[in-house]
């Protein structure tokens, strides 16, 4: 049933994209409007179709969907497939990335600031988690980039990767888009360090803002889970205070977790727009504020449409793990 | 708390702490390699690594008109006639020679022998094809209207080209061929009658200029190897590696150019990042004449006592032209918005070109460039304006780059400071603004243009004919009929005399007030020598040029 569920959601933000684009006119004259003469204009909105009724226009945009064809780009002439599937892979290593950073410092630091709650390190950990998710993600991007790039230089600038790292993987015939993938294929330890060191600071960004909400929730669960009774019966049995957290108390603090996590996959893509745009990492948020600012409405259209899915499905899967986790979720 | 509790609770502290530690760790050990910060990436003096903010359209001559795409162009495609190093008039290139054997008749020989770097015999079998299909596709972002001239191409041999004109005598044709319509391109790579994707050209190795593209990722990274069979007038490559790197994000290619991680960078750092990169002695701040021009376009129609006005009086409304000429402050516009990265210009042809000369400074203003009040009011006076003049100047606030907005802000406010005007400034997004200035909207509006070639006629023919592309209603038969003899005057002097007098009557006229000309701006490391070399009036960035160390 929950499955099924996924049709209609994805069919109606589809269908809300399509409209919302339409809204403001065919995407020839948004691209290149005032770029050529009204006679060229009107032979290529003839060419492409967009003089048709939109019903029309609309059912055959559907089917292209099912069959894989979200049309060509009207800035560089490229099928939005191919975009799609070229810098969907940035995107999707970027996010896995941040997703790391957002556990490594946020569990732990949740389990801490829950421990210790209420007194100094709680303070602390928890005005920094409100900092790391109020903050917006390209004020952090430029104030990481300023901090460890132009003053202490210890990262790239930008980018995925350097000038010469990026020759060998061309070189090897390293091109699955995963550029840590690609990095081990050249098999030169430099180029998989060079790669590395591109993805700290967009990775740290963009992680951040999840970091600080895993905190607050591991934080809130550590509490709860510390509270109960079978926690004080093991600290009673003369358990030591580390297992107790380590072995008893993190895991049922976990579970929501999971079901965040499915949540954020929306923020984190949103995230991603301005996290690769500060940090020139070209995925899919990258290319998506290019194509608004070239006003391909039919490359946005196919990247938004993208987006939409992906965050339908994955909160879709988010719900079945939950499920197989806890027993007590059912749909 | 028990004993065992704190220690629980240090160890948990310190293994959150850890971990964060691992983290920092870890990505310190990341950090230092590759081209960040370490300061020493960039190229050897086997190889230069160069940055641009440009986009590539089409890497095929007939599929693209634009800076991004003719950049990589020159590198890689040979010209029959191409501008030597410093200099903006033609010669031949790859041609042994070229010209007019009758006066509808332009004949170019070519060089025997040559090759392009797939081994293919380079002939006038592909030039023919290389126009031939130029009229073909006629693509809408393509440059074939270019050859508006251009009837027909014969060859009656393999190393010769005869191109049928229309008009006799075009004096322009040797230009267009060195324009972006002008790469020769290899008929068994590209297609005849359809745009040839980049990577088909990259594949079928299609080069025969300067360098040959031995990968290529569209907007992201180009390298680039010197191509030995190039025999032309510009030589061989000072550098036998390039790699051009595309960057968005302008403030990213200042950063790599200061750290090291780029040599060059050139187009588009903003006017406040190249005014700071003045000051830092890592990097070198090269400035060559530019071929791009703003300036004021006056609707005759519209603008305050123009014809279709109610109180039309074409003495007047030529006074409220001159009077906005008096007033503009050049230098100023130059130094304050753009930090030097433009120029003040003072005629209709910038400066650097063959024919350019500077009415504008002597006729207006104090005499010598600066603004003048004064002359102003005396010249609306003699006129009979009543002052002050209410002018609805527009300007595009998308189209001509972020400090539009500050450049029109000053313009109204040294109009305004004088009294004489009353200046209603607004702003309009390109498409409505594209539509409404030809529509008789706007009565005062900014333009600006960049060349199709380095050439004056094509700052007069485009603006000041009687069909130009402004639309804004003006004629004067004397500066039709001298525009057109210039166009097809072979005695260079003659030409050169007919564009100084066709700048001078356009100066009295006004039909629109140039104001600023945009230098060429290139950052190089403090050790990368040529960029003065290749920064000349063709307006054409030539890697070759450059070399390190």
């Amino acid at each position: 049933m929950r499955f099924l569920l996924i049709i209609p959601t994805v069919f109606i933000l589809v269908t809300t994209v399509f409209v919302l684009m339409r809204a403001t006119g065919d995407p020839i004259t948004a691209a290149l409007g005032g770029k050529l003469p009204p006679d060229q204009l009107a032979e290529l909105i003839h060419a492409a179709g967009y003089d048709r009724p939109i019903v029309v226009q609309y059912w055959e945009y559907l089917t292209g969907i099912f069959s894989g064809d979200f049309g060509t780009t009207i800035s560089d002439n490229r099928p939005v497939t191919e975009v799609l599937t070229t810098y969907g892979t940035a995107t999707l290593e970027l996010a896995f990335y941040a997703v790391l950073v957002a556990l490594v410092l946020g569990v732990p630091f949740g389990m801490v600031s829950g421990y210790f709650r209420d007194r100094l390190p709680d303070a602390v950990l928890r005005i920094l988690a409100i900092l790391a998710y109020a903050t917006p993600v390209f004020f952090a991007g430029l104030i990481l980039k300023l901090v460890f790039s132009v003053w202490l230089g210890w990262f790239p600038v930008a980018g995925r990767v350097s000038t010469d790292g990026e020759i060998a993987m061309q070189l090897a015939g390293a091109d699955s888009g995963f550029m840590l993938v690609d990095a081990f294929k050249t098999g030169d330890p430099e180029v998989v360090l060079d790669v590395l060191s591109h993805a700290v600071l967009p990775a740290v960004a963009l992680g951040l803002l999840t970091a600080g909400v895993f905190l607050r929730l591991v934080r809130t669960n550590m509490i709860g889970t510390l509270g109960t009774g079978y926690i004080d019966a093991a600290r009673s049995r003369g358990v030591k205070e580390s297992r107790l957290v380590r072995k008893h108390a993190w895991r049922p603090a976990l579970i929501p977790i999971i079901t965040v996590a499915g949540m954020q996959v929306a923020m984190l893509l949103v995230g991603a727009v301005l996290t690769e745009t500060t940090f020139e990492w070209r995925g899919l948020g990258f290319q998506l504020s290019e194509y608004l600012q070239a006003r391909d409405f039919v490359a946005v259209q196919g990247i938004v449409v993208l987006m939409a899915v992906v965050v339908a499905v994955t909160n879709f899967l988010v719900d079945v793990l939950a499920a197989l986790i806890d027993p007590r979720v059912r749909y | 708390m028990t004993m065992s509790a704190i220690r629980g609770s240090r160890r948990l502290l310190a293994g959150a702490a850890g971990t964060a530690a691992l983290v920092l760790v870890l990505t310190a050990c990341g950090g230092g390699s590759g081209d960040g910060g370490s300061g020493d990436g960039g190229g050897s003096a086997e190889s230069l690594v160069i940055g641009t903010t440009d986009k590539i359209t089409s890497l095929d001559p007939a599929g693209s008109y634009d800076n991004g795409s003719f950049a990589v162009m020159n590198q890689i495609y040979p010209f029959l006639l191409n501008t030597p190093y410093g200099s903006p008039d033609v010669e031949p290139d790859i041609a042994e020679s070229a010209e007019f054997t009758s006066p509808t008749e332009y004949t170019v020989k070519l060089k025997p022998g040559l090759k392009w770097a797939n081994g293919n015999d380079l002939t006038s079998s592909d030039v023919k094809f290389t126009f031939d299909r130029q009229l073909a596709i006629a693509d809408e972002n393509g440059p074939s209207s270019l050859l508006y001239n251009l009837d027909s191409v014969e060859t009656p041999d393999d190393t010769t080209v005869v191109f049928k004109l229309k008009s006799e005598n075009d004096q322009i044709f040797p230009q267009i061929l060195s324009s972006p319509v002008g790469p020769i391109v290899d008929e068994d790579v590209f297609s005849a009658d359809a745009v040839t994707p980049d990577q088909e050209i990259v594949d079928g190795k299609a080069f025969a200029g300067q360098y040959s593209i031995t990968s290529y990722k569209a907007n992201e990274l180009i390298s680039y190897e010197a191509y030995e069979g190039y025999q032309g007038i510009l030589g061989e490559a000072k550098t036998p590696k390039i790699a051009a790197k595309y960057f968005t994000d302008a403030s990213n290619l200042k950063l790599e150019v200061q750290d090291g991680s780029v040599d060059v960078a050139f187009r588009s750092l903003s006017p406040t990042d190249i005014e700071d990169l003045r000051g830092d002695d890592a990097v070198q701040v090269v400035d060559g004449p530019g071929g791009e021009i703003r300036y004021i376009t006056f609707n005759f129609n519209t603008q305050p006592y123009g014809e279709k006005q109610p109180d039309a009086d074409p003495k007047k409304a030529t006074a409220v032209r001159q009077a906005v000429a008096d007033l503009i402050d050049r230098q100023a516009l130059a130094d304050q918005v753009y930090k030097g990265t433009y120029t003040p210009l003072y005629s209709f042809v910038p400066d650097g070109l063959t024919g350019a000369t500077e009415p504008l400074k002597e006729m207006y203003g104090d005499g010598q460039g600066g603004p003048d009040a004064d002359k102003a009011k005396k010249t609306l006076e003699d006129a009979g304006v009543t002052t002050p003049v209410e002018l609805n100047l527009q300007y595009s606030n998308d189209h001509y780059g972020p400090s539009s907005g500050d450049e029109y802000a000053l313009i109204k406010d040294q109009l305004e400071e004088s009294g004489l005007f009353k200046v209603n400034l607004q702003t309009t997004e390109w498409v409505q603004y594209s539509k409404d200035r030809t529509a008789d909207v706007y009565p005062a509006y900014q333009l600006g243009w960049f060349p199709d070639y380095s050439d004056a006629d094509n700052y007069l023919t485009p603006f000041f004919l009687k069909e130009n592309f402004l639309g804004n209603h003006y004629v004067n038969q004397d500066v039709e009929d001298m525009i057109l003899e210039q166009a097809v005057t072979a005695d260079e002097a003659k030409r050169t005399e007919l564009l100084g007098q066709i700048q001078e009557a356009e100066a009295k006229d006004l039909s629109t007030v140039p104001y600023l000309q945009g230098a060429q701006v290139a950052v190089t490391g403090a050790d990368v020598t040529g960029a003065k070399d290749t920064l000349d009036a063709s307006f054409k960035f030539r890697y070759a040029a450059l070399a390190k160390g």
